[in-house]
């Protein structure tokens, strides 16, 4: 029987369903189309982004800000909690929260170096 | 292709036979593993659409002469339906890196071993 042959080539026909006119790159493939990991994704380029182009972060004018904290400062007497500070904060802990939704959505994402995985806790 | 790929009625000039042409080249024919496993691909594959009677593929003479019908690859089938599905199916698909293009032939031509046409 046709079966019983024991090296099985690969047929010379080409797969059925013609492929997209379009070769779309490996790395766009599937779920990198969900428009839900599409906004995670250009949120976190654009958090990114802003982290690390040395800009004032938190850009709001004297009167659209919300009152500040009570000030913290080292031993040095230097305050630590700056609005430059909490504003970094602010992002790379939106930053960490997003890479923890893609991730839930594509276990195959691969984080970027420096993000920690949240602590479990209640 | 594929935009049409979905008959729902019979053609009317369909024929027991389908005639496969851009499948093969001159030089596969001339290799004698190589044409067995064109043979096999096109018995593996064709037998899907209907019930396949018999795949002709004319080889070049021994003396190098190529006979009318080289280049070619004949199906025939049971029936109309099956030949139909089957052009339907192949053509315009790649074998070997080639887009085939299938067509109807005549039965009468095909029996009388007449390729040339």
């Amino acid at each position: 029987a046709a079966g019983t042959k024991t090296k099985r080539r690969k047929s010379r026909w080409a797969d059925d369903d013609p492929k997209p006119v379009i070769q779309l790159p490996d790395f766009m493939g599937g779920i990198e189309f969900d428009p839900e990991i599409q906004a995670l994704n250009s949120r976190l380029l654009e958090i990114s982004r802003m982290l690390q182009s040395g800009l004032p972060l938190d850009d709001r004018p004297e009167g659209a800000r919300s009152p500040s904290p009570e000030p913290i400062y080292d031993n040095m007497g230097i305050r630590i909690n700056t609005r430059e500070y909490r504003a970094r904060e602010r992002l790379q802990k939106e930053r960490q929260e997003i890479i923890s939704q893609i991730i839930k959505k594509n276990p195959a994402f691969k984080p970027p170096a420096d993000y920690r995985p949240p602590k479990l806790q209640k | 292709p594929g935009a049409e790929r979905v008959p729902t009625t019979i053609d009317e000039s369909a024929t027991k036979v389908l005639c496969l042409t851009k499948a093969v080249t001159t030089d596969q024919l001339l290799d004698d593993e190589e044409y067995e496993e064109i043979l096999e691909d096109m018995r593996d594959e064709c037998c899907k659409f209907g019930t396949l009677v018999n795949v002709v593929i004319p080889r070049p003479n021994p003396g190098g002469e190529l006979p009318p019908g080289i280049g070619k690859v004949f199906l025939e089938y049971s029936d109309n339906a099956g030949c139909f599905a089957a052009k339907n199916a192949l053509h315009g698909r790649k074998f070997g890196g080639n887009v085939v293009t299938a067509v109807y032939y005549s039965e009468e031509k095909y029996h009388s071993m007449d390729y040339g046409v």
